[in-house]
């Protein structure tokens, strides 16, 4: 694999004289292993900048409304995590830039802890992405991107938000560029109260309160027409009390930190590309079980550092080669964790060919070797068939990892250290049709998964981890977007549904917290410089207990915008309700989310 | 011809019973849960909330006979059950409450909570008082204590503070004895409160993490320590502490250097216990312990009690969904029963 990567790198300077195929390299250089362009047998959703900048809100509540994901969430703004084909939360990857970011010491992302609106742009791609994109990419993968432009005009923009229980944002965000050198900064800050009362109870969220901060910088300079250097930063401070549920009081608190770092060195050429980048991701909680006695607490911190080389090179018009190495050092530290230090090496390749115009495949591989476990070799095979200008024909199959954490491996007490990482082989067959502003896609999937990490009591009454479980997943995506024009009106339509099964292979039963159906629909109205939005989603039954003898209702949530905006789009006048029919729902059981909510927020660019 | 008669006999008898039953209302039982068991299940950690399972002497299973009862949840982690005469106390942990209910028709009299019950443990009613045991913020070792509560108004009417982790309790001549089995950490002291004064009237050095206790009723109180578990660092070996109730001395025997025995129980003049998946039978008149479990008896119980003669064992599962309790003959180990309970089973009571 070195040897073969290594030839590539030397001879990329023959590839130089020859002309080509750089708006698909602009594209990979840009997007990395999540371009359309290298998962030709996968559907990649991608959420705009105007659409992550439209409010300064967690990375989960952008997601759960703008894409059909489930999150399961301990009560608003509290942790949040994410199932994606009913697979675990460990076995969703969340990557910033293309480097993994998933905590180190819990394999998860709490998706209240990152700031949705501060990047320029969010891909989610369903379906395993092991071979691409590395650990826990087994149910799907989320990128983070930011994206640094040369030469264009300043731009500044202030937002404030205020809303129902005593809500309140601010976010301030600035690009200075010139052709060579760019330099963006985007300031946030949010706070509530967050006391909205458990419908059909005497309670209310009394312990709910939360304050997030979040800083961005990112630098970037161009060397010359091929090179480019850049920086990536993102801060993000997060503290909340955690809130109590129905037969609970809470004085919990929880506070986050996180820290992440790039340095990237880009090359483009016309047929080659190459990027290497080198980042430091620091994550650090504190946990109070009572938070009016901070001196008990319990911590947990890890630093991770990582060198990433990436390329891409097409030997000819209809062959791209693909090739990386990463390394990776994490350590972790924590009032139960003790010496957790892993190191892992992984190199990757892949092999596109387009043999007619009509077809693409893709096959890569990647391997890999660590200090705490034995990483597998896995493999992708994937491919997309033109079935006409409009229909287009999408098959995947790949098998995929997820590694042990530092709490599986290093957990005092209990920690396992020989564990296997989860191992998992899926695949799928999607059709999809696109004219003009209409897109339909269908996709079926299949996953196996063994080896699945569950912590168990022990012998001694202490609870270790254990490579035991299997699963099976399958099921069913289906979307429809489009939309309408006439005259000044602007009709537009986004519809998704997914049927999931995850059933445990032991128990014949379905996995719990897995929505056996989730439905989102969003109406968009635009007329001159108004826009109203109307959005409602559903989420199935799901399964509170491993046996399925008790679950949570199903429940349908709308949510509804109306904007106006002023001065040529200068400024920019929202006025959202969620929860509009003012519905008591469960997102996770005796944890009631919030009523009917009431925002306005504004918007000023200049 | 014989069986006729005797089935017409049989067939009169109770008309004739009936027809009294009819007449007579004293003669009507004082609930649906007057004849039979209870298991109390601490249901899922955080988010739900635990039930009560009723096994009736006919057999019959019911499921969350509180919430049948009383239409509300009792809380969560429901971690004990203290039943003194027709009224039963359900200590519910992670809530902070102590539900009291006629315990033959589940019907709530009385919750006490507020000031005075924090991580609550065990109840144990001694002539018209309850004691509760209490660890308070669980992750101070300085604010643990017992509550004191008037059981004609369910009022705390005081609380006598204690080293960490209060535990099991048990009632005898010399006083209330408390195991200080050490909450989230480790300790190893057995305390002696005195109910006429609720003084503490002695401190007993025990074994590290003294977990059950028993009153053999001929003048001892055995405290079984499970000794230190192997992940603090500072391993200990299990203890059986002997408390002579005349001057409260102790000796003890001590268990192998990894051993750590839990779940002490006293049936029919005979000491009970679980040491690595084996259910031990001493004597307590025999200075030895054990060498052989029962066999039959195998199994890693989350609860166990015995009474009567028979062995019930708790096992949770995967702690996410039902568990069950397995009845056994004490002696012989066959299974009697397999009886499906709530999530995270925990004690079997009895009346």
């Amino acid at each position: 694999m070195r040897l073969f990567i290594l030839f590539v790198f030397f001879s990329f300077g023959a590839a130089l004289a020859q002309s080509g195929k750089s708006e698909q390299l602009e594209e990979i250089l840009l997007r990395g292993n999540f371009a359309g362009s290298v998962n030709p047998g996968y559907s990649i959703q991608t959420i705009s900048d105007s659409l992550l900048k439209s409010d300064y809100q967690s990375l989960g509540e952008l997601l759960e409304k703008q894409s059909n994901l489930y999150f399961k969430q301990n009560g608003y703004g509290m942790v949040s995590s994410i199932s994606l084909r009913g697979t675990t939360a460990s076995q969703t990857g969340v990557f910033w830039n293309g480097i993994a970011i998933n905590s180190a010491l819990n394999g998860q992302t709490d998706f209240n802890t990152i700031q949705g609106s501060s990047f320029n742009s969010i891909e989610i791609r369903r379906g395993g992405g092991s071979v691409l994109l590395g650990n826990g990419a087994v149910g799907g993968a989320v990128n983070l991107s930011d994206r640094i432009p040369y030469g264009e005009d300043d731009a500044f923009r202030f937002f404030l938000g205020a809303g129902s229980y005593e809500t309140f944002k601010g976010q301030f965000s600035g690009l200075v560029s010139s052709d060579r050198f760019t330099v963006k900064l985007g300031l946030g800050g949010m706070r509530s109260e967050n006391d909205y009362p458990y419908l059909g109870t005497e309670l209310k969220n009394e312990n709910g309160q939360f304050e997030n901060y979040n800083a961005n910088v990112s630098l970037g300079y161009k060397i010359d027409d091929h090179s480019q250097i850049l920086f990536h930063s993102v801060l993000f401070q997060n503290d909340r009390n955690l809130s109590r549920t129905l037969t609970v009081r809470s004085n919990e608190r929880l506070e986050n930190f996180d820290a992440r770092l790039m340095a990237e060195w880009k090359y483009l050429a016309d047929r080659f590309t190459s990027s290497l980048k080198f980042a430091f991701l620091h994550e650090d909680f504190t946990y109070f079980f009572n938070r009016d006695q901070p001196e008990n607490r319990s911590e947990g911190s890890s630093d991770r550092f990582i060198g990433k080389y990436d390329i891409t090179y097409f030997i000819r018009d209809e062959i791209l080669i693909k090739g990386g190495l990463e390394l990776e050092n994490a350590n972790g530290t924590g009032s139960s964790l003790e010496d957790a230090e892993r190191t892992d090496f992984t190199a990757y390749g892949m092999f596109q060919h387009r043999p007619a115009e009509r077809f693409t495949y893709n096959l890569s591989l990647r391997a890999g070797t660590s200090t705490a476990y034995s990483i597998p070799v896995i493999f992708s095979v994937d491919g997309r068939f033109d079935l006409s200008g409009s229909f287009a024909l999408k098959a995947a199959y790949s098998s995929n990892y997820r590694l042990p954490t530092f709490n599986d491996l290093f957990w005092e007490p209990g920690g396992n250290s020989d564990l296997e990482p989860e191992a998992s082989r899926s695949g799928e067959l999607g059709l999809q049709f696109q004219k003009e502003m209409h897109t339909i896609s269908l996709t079926g999937f299949l996953i196996h998964s063994q080896n699945l990490i569950q912590w168990q009591p022990g012998a001694g009454g202490i609870w270790s981890p254990v490579n035991i479980n299997e699963a099976n997943n399958y099921g069913i995506e289906f979307s429809v977007q489009g939309g309408k024009r006439f005259n000044e009106h602007l009709l537009s339509w986004n519809l998704a549904y997914d049927f999931t099964r995850a059933v445990d292979e032991e128990l014949d039963t379905q996995l719990i917290y897995v929505p056996e159906h989730r439905a989102n629909a969003i109406f968009q109205y635009g007329w001159r410089t108004w826009t109203a939005q109307y959005q409602v989603q559903y989420t199935g039954e799901v399964f509170i207990t491993t046996s399925n003898s008790q679950s949570l209702d199903d429940y349908a949530l709308s949510n509804l915008e109306l904007v106006k905006s002023f001065f040529d789009r200068r400024m920019i006048l929202s006025l959202k309700v969620n929860n509009l029919f003012d519905k008591a729902y469960q997102s996770v059981a005796f944890r009631p989310m919030p009523n009917r909510n009431v925002h306005l927020n504004l918007t000023y660019k200049f | 011809m014989k069986s006729n008669k005797l089935l017409t006999l049989l067939v009169l008898s109770m008309i004739i019973f009936s027809c009294t039953d009819d007449e007579d209302p004293v003669e009507k039982t004082k609930g649906d849960y007057e004849f039979g068991y209870f298991i109390t299940n601490e249901g899922p950690f955080q988010n739900g909330s635990g039930t009560l399972t009723f096994v009736g002497d006919d057999g019959n299973v019911q499921q969350e006979v509180y919430k049948t009862v009383n239409g509300e949840n009792l809380g969560n982690i429901v971690n004990s059950m203290f039943i003194d005469g027709d009224r039963a106390y359900i200590v519910v942990n992670n809530s902070s409450r102590v539900v009291v209910v006629n315990r033959n028709t589940m019907e709530k009299i009385a919750v006490i909570e507020g000031n005075g019950v924090e991580q609550p443990r065990h109840f144990v009613a001694i002539d018209g008082t309850g004691y509760l045991s209490n660890w308070g913020d669980p992750f101070d070792p300085t604010d643990d204590f017992i509550t004191v509560i008037d059981l004609a108004t369910y009022e705390v009417q005081g609380t006598i503070s204690v080293g960490e982790g209060p535990e099991r309790m048990l009632a005898t001549s010399t006083g209330l004895f408390v195991t200080l089995q050490g909450g989230f950490g480790q300790n190893n002291e057995v305390v002696v409160i005195d109910p006429a004064s609720n003084q503490i009237a002695r401190n007993i050095e025990v074994g590290d993490v003294p977990n059950s206790l028993q009153d053999d009723g001929l003048g001892h109180v055995w405290v079984l320590c499970g000794g230190n578990p192997s992940f603090t660092g500072s391993e200990t070996s299990g203890k059986l502490y002997k408390i002579l109730l005349s001057d409260l001395s102790t000796t003890y025997q001590e268990f192998g250097p990894t051993d750590h025995p839990g779940l002490l129980n006293f049936d029919s003049g005979q000491l009970y216990y679980l040491l690595n998946g084996q259910v031990f039978r001493m004597n307590p008149g025999v200075a030895e312990l054990p060498e052989d479990g029962i066999a039959g008896l195998e199994g890693f119980y989350y609860s166990m009690t015995v009474e009567n003669g028979e062995l019930y064992g708790a096992d949770a599962g995967d702690f996410a969904s039902e568990g069950i309790v397995k009845v056994f003959n004490v002696n012989s180990g066959a299974l009697l029963n397999t009886i499906e309970a709530g999530i995270v089973p925990g004690q079997v009571v009895f009346p």
